[in-house]
């Protein structure tokens, strides 16, 4: 009776209603939605490097060697040369060693040159190591491998060919189309930016740019893919490498050491620190969407508390009504709160619902445009406190003309 | 006794200069079919709020059915209004949004006579005693006629079998056909279910109805107190 007394008093009231009804959605919405894509950004943000002790590479700030070597934003500042790699990477607490060359593309995809050990040691998330969807690591020259976002949106398959462009633009006039590669591996999707990666050897970036200079095509290429294997092609250059080491406890004199490398200025940093800075930099702007969404909800609850208050005026008689038929004054508070209750309740529900639907339609969109892998399931842990405490304030805003019909029920009599 | 009033003063906590109420002695004997005579504006509505227990009587004896209302709390009071007191306005008897059914049923809801297996054929005998048609019960009851609107709040009054019916100037806004109508039936189901009946109005016509007839001013004297 309680409820359809309330359900029936709501729909008699549909226009007001309906009003505060999709306000507090779109608020619910906005709050829960601002918070679900923050924790998948900072989960998918911190699980995009895991096992690697070290990352080492031309002398620059941290954040920077870290977007570039990992995240594939930006550019190097310099390279380093082949021999300090060889020489760090020979150093006996180093386990394993991968080195990175970035600087050309596909189709605004980054290509990234490593060796055979990438596949071996790069780990992801909680020590995942990258697995093969399809075929298997390149071994070579003109072997490529590809990430599962590069295979799934250029819609590739093992066999097909590629041609690099040289330059990191999407659309690039300088192809290096006299060599094209062929698709040995496609790579299971990790939700990092490795999705995003063609994966070459070392040997293969030097041989499409071996006749260049100054990444320059010179007018006829003279050198046969036949040729090619004849020559040793050992890079001269690298952008970057990781490192793992074989105790964790020398991380920090294996990076003093690298710091003050004196054949050329290194700089190596700890992926755990430096993806902890780089989420801090964006707690600012984090914590400000917080805040606007909590803004947006407190605004949509004050709005829901108006109306209410509103309608006590007009339902007077009402309210008389079922004191005279023996409703004790709490019955009155108790159902305005109820009233309110509802309104949030489907309000949390609708809301739920076009999230998830949002979140279905936008997750192509938001892996191919921003590389975030986001999970439809919005009803994790923090999500649930959320709409807890959106239940909790509901309740405290709605207790004000709760509060007031009550007190009127109190002291009126019949008029 | 129905009512016993003995030395009832009242005043709002507003204005606590303004007597309202000023009752030495009043009371209403079981077999009575009692006609207030009285405009607003001479306590009756302060006086009706009393003796339903809608309002605190710091001073005075006010004994309906029997029961002290002066001695009890509000919550008691809430709870002896919805089990002993049927009630009837002048308008605004019923939850415009509900249905016949559901505002008889809500008035069932806080007394202690809920019953849940046989309530819905109680009401539906009623409403048929009362001439509404079946047509009517399911309809929100805004959208019937004020003549029907009274009958479901007769309906709605009784289905508790309250000792006492208090209606508040309920024919004012019938017509006259209407208002005998009313009348009639009215007064044969407080004679059929056997309760007594408090019945204020401005309009003299209806005395033949009734076998006492009080005017309020002779009872309230406010200003006589100092």
């Amino acid at each position: 009776m309680f409820i359809r007394l309330a359900l029936k008093s709501l729909l008699n009231r549909k226009g007001s209603v309906l009003l505060t009804l999709m306000a507090m959605t779109v608020s619910i919405f906005v709050l829960l939605g601002v918070e679900h894509i923050r924790n998948q950004a900072q989960d998918s943000f911190n699980s995009t490097v895991s096992g690697v002790d070290l990352i080492v590479g031309a002398r620059t700030g941290g954040l920077n060697l870290l977007l570039y070597s990992v995240f594939r934003i930006g550019s190097p500042t310099n390279n380093i040369s082949w021999d300090s790699f060889q020489k760090i990477a020979h150093q006996p607490k180093v386990a394993w060693a991968i080195p990175v060359s970035l600087g050309d593309s596909h189709k605004g995809y980054r290509v990234m040159g490593t060796t055979a050990a990438y596949f071996k040691h790069f780990s992801y998330a909680n020590q995942h190591k990258l697995d093969f969807a399809k075929g298997k690591a390149f071994s070579d020259i003109f072997d490529v491998v590809l990430g599962s976002e590069v295979a799934k949106q250029l819609g590739y398959s093992l066999g097909d060919k590629v041609i690099l462009a040289h330059g990191i633009a999407k659309t690039s006039f300088s192809m290096h189309d006299d060599k094209p590669f062929r698709v040995v591996g496609i790579l299971s999707a990790t939700g990092t930016p490795v999705d995003q990666t063609l994966h070459v050897s070392l040997q293969g970036i030097e041989a499409i740019h071996i006749d260049w200079q100054h990444g320059v095509k010179l007018a006829k290429s003279t050198v046969t893919p036949e040729q090619l294997k004849q020559l040793t092609l050992e890079p001269k250059n690298i952008t970057a490498f990781m490192l793992g080491l074989k105790s964790r406890l020398a991380v920090f004199s294996v990076q003093r050491n690298i710091n003050n490398f004196s054949a050329e200025p290194l700089t190596a940093i700890l992926p755990g620190v430096a993806l902890s800075e780089l989420w801090q930099m964006m707690g600012m702007l984090e914590n400000t969407l917080r805040l606007i969404s909590v803004l947006i909800l407190l605004s949509a609850l004050l709005g829901l508390s108006a109306m209410m208050l509103a309608s006590i005026r007009e339902r007077r008689h009402e309210v008389q009504l079922l004191r005279v038929i023996g409703a004790p004054p709490i019955f009155i508070f108790l159902m305005i709160e109820l009233e309110a209750l509802l309104i949030c309740l489907l309000s949390t529900g609708l809301a739920t619902a076009l999230l998830y639907l949002s979140l279905v339609i936008a997750s192509d969109f938001l892996t191919s445009g921003f590389g975030l892998h986001i999970s439809i399931n919005i009803l994790s842990g923090n999500n649930i406190l959320l709409i807890l405490i959106v239940i909790s304030l509901t309740i405290l805003a709605a207790a004000i003309p709760s509060l007031s019909a009550y007190k009127n029920a109190k002291k009126d009599g019949i008029h | 006794m129905i009512i016993d009033l003995q030395n009832v003063q009242f005043s709002y906590p507003e204005t606590p200069d303004k007597n309202i109420l000023n009752i030495d002695s009043w009371s209403v004997a079981k077999s009575e079919q009692i006609l207030i005579y009285g405009s607003s504006g001479t306590g009756k509505s302060t006086l009706l709020n009393v003796l339903s227990g809608m309002l605190d009587v710091p001073n005075g004896k006010v004994s309906v059915l029997g029961q002290r209302l002066d001695q009890m709390s509000t919550r008691q009071r809430d709870q002896f209004r919805a089990n002993h007191i049927g009630y009837v306005f002048q308008q605004f008897n019923l939850i415009p949004y509900l249905d016949a059914i559901d505002n008889i049923q809500l008035a069932n809801h806080f007394s202690k006579h809920r019953k849940r297996e046989t309530i819905r054929k109680d009401i539906q005998e009623l409403l048929s005693e009362l001439n509404l048609s079946s047509l009517d019960w399911h309809k929100a009851t805004s959208k019937l006629s004020i003549g029907q609107q009274q009958r479901v709040a007769i309906a709605r009054a009784l289905i508790n079998n309250p000792e006492l019916l208090i209606a508040d100037e309920p024919t004012s806004s019938l017509d006259q056909q209407n208002r005998d109508k009313f009348m009639s039936l009215l007064m044969s189901l407080v004679a059929e279910h056997n309760i007594s009946l408090l019945f204020v109005s401005h309009d003299m016509s209806l005395s033949r109805y009734f076998n006492r007839v009080d005017t309020l001013s002779d009872i309230n004297k406010p200003e006589a107190y100092a």
